[in-house]
């Protein structure tokens, strides 16, 4: 009896041992690993199961990805990528449907589990979600001078933006006193994608069977309704092939514009030292003929294929979503579970994650296409024919009957 | 008097056309310098404006404190001198030979070298990936010292076999019959007469291990990380942070900058070397 207690103590001491010992290693950009050291924290403390982040540059994530696919083997047990690479890493990562019961199922936006499906597998697990909502100064909207101007010059209360109509309405309202009322962004196609999927489209550049619908009217009543601002309206700076995220969060920031879509992380961001700060609003994203949609900006965990530690990695994972709320503390603020969201609401400070859930769990929210093919359609049929159309001189149509052909070219369908 | 005036003129046309030559590459540095001395809130000012405000530190003093960042510009410094020491150590003999025993064999060496100078550095990666981590060397600094030295020799060889050209072989010849050995002549005769080429292939050496990305990026994770990786760190998917970016970036290039200062009298002469050759 002594023995056998003896041998199951030095046994279970062993497995204690071996348990601590075990560590693993995740890949990720450096606003994701803070995103998810808390939780790696908590983990570790858990289950011993050491784990070590390297962060890299947000390119070096699908370079070092690559290589390490490429040679065969693999120093990483979870990744952490960007939806855009879920396409190109499909073939390369485990199975992870075991861990989308339906309770986690039921607690992550639809459009995020779509984009973590890879046909055959769910490639990956959502760890945090991101989306376009609108940002407008609330001391303008509440300056009763504005809201009787407003109702005088448009008939209906001045509110936060809701259509897209609105949408331009308020613009051409706040160009005025050097201000303009947004902006167009020409830099990037995203925020014209979600207009698209507003418009009602079964999705962006491609359906779901991969079947190019680049010129469906669609997406060509999202182009039209795009450019109108920059084109008809005159509500925006002119220069919007030159302005992109970056240049329009700025502009917000300087007072130069009266709103914007961006990013919900920003709305914890503005500096300190704007003029604007305190006095930034938050909407859900504007809502076309199908309703409130937005191309969510999710980042999933993925276990390479080549990984050594496949089961701590699914344990790290599982746990990641189970405590998706402990990154909301992190610089950027995200989670990709409602119940993470719904932790926080109603606390000072997180006003933006009404709308953003709002916005990522709208029927009509999709994510990018699923294609290796994804950055060579946009840079060579969909760019050329958004560009062109913001010249304000081409005709949207033909523009994309051009884009959708080049497409089909790529594809070659 | 009247004699001076068109040589004047013509001084003064060259001169004003060496000083926008010179602009036209120290505009962007300039730039640099000057958003790396904005306030966080003007870094990104629409329409941007070249010089700042008001000056401020704030960027240098987040830079400083940037976790890792200290530990990465030592790491450069160890991999870039140690690629720069390596890299003359092979090819300052081999360019040697290969400039004063011309044969054919020695001529596709030379050849070769130049060949390798064209194959872009992307497609070595993977390869060298698999080649370091089957010896162990992932992310250390002897794996990123080796494989810097693998792009900075062929660069080292050729500059060293122009330089050599130019040295007669009867120097040689002489050092011998004086009871040198054919490597004590190189040594002690021929490499004292080279302080411009050394000067000029140590720095390209240093500077291209200095500057390396890529390679970095693929074979070092948290131990042996370099500076442009961690700089590159300032661009994540949800921002740039332009301010700290741009401080760490002419932190970054202090170093070579002051090198090139100290072998400047070197570096011109090897520059001019053979221009009056007739």
């Amino acid at each position: 009896m002594k023995k056998t207690l003896s041998c199951t103590v030095a046994a279970l001491a062993l497995m204690t041992s071996a348990a601590h010992a075990e560590a693993i290693t995740v890949l990720v950009e450096g606003g994701g690993h803070s995103l998810q050291q808390a939780a790696a924290d908590a983990f570790t403390k858990e289950t011993g199961i050491e784990v070590n982040f390297v962060e890299v540059p947000y390119q070096g994530v699908y370079d070092k990805l690559s290589a390490e696919i490429a040679s065969g083997t693999s120093n990483y047990d979870v990744a952490t990528i960007d939806v855009v690479w879920n396409a190109a890493f499909a073939a390369h990562v485990e199975d992870l449907t075991d861990l989308f019961t339906d309770a986690v199922k039921a607690d992550i936006p639809p459009a995020l589990v779509m984009d973590a499906n890879a046909g055959n597998k769910m490639m990956g697990m959502p760890a945090w979600a991101n989306a376009e909502i609108v940002f407008y100064r609330k001391d303008l909207w509440e300056d009763p001078a504005n809201q009787t101007a407003f109702k005088e010059q448009f008939g209906y209360d001045l509110a936060p933006p809701a259509t897209w109509q609105q949408w331009r309405d308020m613009a051409s309202f706040f160009t005025k006193d050097g201000m303009y009322g947004t902006v167009v962004i020409g830099g990037t196609s995203e925020e014209w994608m979600a207009e698209v999927l507003q418009a009602g489209s079964p999705g962006v550049i491609l359906d779901d069977a991969g079947n190019v619908i680049l010129d469906n009217q669609a997406h060509i009543d999202a182009l039209e309704n795009y450019r109108a601002p920059l084109c008809l309206d005159k509500s925006v700076p002119d220069n919007a092939l030159e302005i992109s995220w970056g240049e329009a969060q700025n502009l917000f920031y300087q007072g130069q514009t009266a709103m914007m879509k961006f990013w919900a992380h920003a709305y914890k961001m503005t500096p300190e030292d704007s003029e604007i700060t305190g006095k930034v609003g938050v909407a859900p994203m504007i809502a076309g003929s199908a309703g409130i949609a937005a191309i969510p900006g999710p980042w999933y965990n993925v276990i390479p294929s080549t990984s050594q530690h496949k089961d701590a990695a699914r344990q790290f994972i599982s746990y990641l979503v189970a405590h998706n709320a402990l990154g909301i503390e992190a610089p950027l603020g995200l989670a990709a579970t409602n119940s993470a969201y719904e932790s926080y609401m109603g606390k000072p400070g997180y006003e933006h994650f009404g709308p953003l859930m709002e916005t990522l769990s709208a029927p009509a929210t999709k994510g990018r296409p699923l294609s290796e093919d994804y950055q060579e359609l946009v840079d060579e049929a969909v760019m050329p024919a958004f560009q062109g159309a913001l010249e304000c001189e081409d005709n949207v149509a033909e523009l994309l009957q051009d884009a959708a052909a080049t497409a089909r070219d790529i594809l070659g369908q | 008097m009247a004699d001076r005036a068109p040589h004047d003129f013509g001084k003064t046309v060259i001169n004003a056309a060496a000083l926008l030559l010179v602009l036209s590459y120290a505009l962007p540095y300039v730039y640099l310098v000057s958003t790396s001395l904005k306030p966080a809130a003007d870094v990104q000012q629409i329409p941007p404006s070249f010089f700042p405000d008001g000056v401020s530190l704030e960027n240098f003093a987040t830079v400083i404190g940037t976790a890792g960042l200290p530990n990465a510009f030592l790491n450069s410094a160890i991999v870039a001198i140690l690629t720069t020491l390596l890299s003359l150590l092979i090819a300052v003999p081999a360019a040697y030979v290969s400039a004063l025993y011309r044969r054919r064999i020695t001529v596709l060496f030379l050849l070769f070298a130049l060949v390798t100078r064209m194959v872009p550095a992307v497609s070595l990666g993977v390869p060298l990936f698999q080649i370091m981590k089957t010896l162990g060397l992932l992310d250390t600094t002897i794996g990123l010292v080796l494989a810097h030295t693998s792009t900075a020799v062929p660069l080292a060889l050729l500059l060293m076999s122009a330089f050599f050209e130019g040295v007669p072989k009867e120097l040689e010849e002489a050092a011998r019959m004086d009871g040198c050995t054919r490597f004590g002549a190189f040594l002690h005769i021929i490499l004292p007469l080279m302080p411009s080429g050394l000067a000029i292939s140590a720095l390209f050496s240093f500077i291209a291990s200095w500057n390396e990305f890529l390679f970095a990026l693929l074979l070092t994770s948290q131990n042996s990380k370099t500076a442009p990786i961690v700089i590159a760190e300032f661009n994540s998917v949800y921002g740039l942070a332009w301010g700290p970016m741009t401080a760490a970036a002419v932190l970054y290039s202090l170093p070579v900058i002051l090198v090139t200062l100290l072998l400047q009298k070197q570096i011109v002469g090897g520059l001019t070397f053979g221009a009056v050759k007739g």
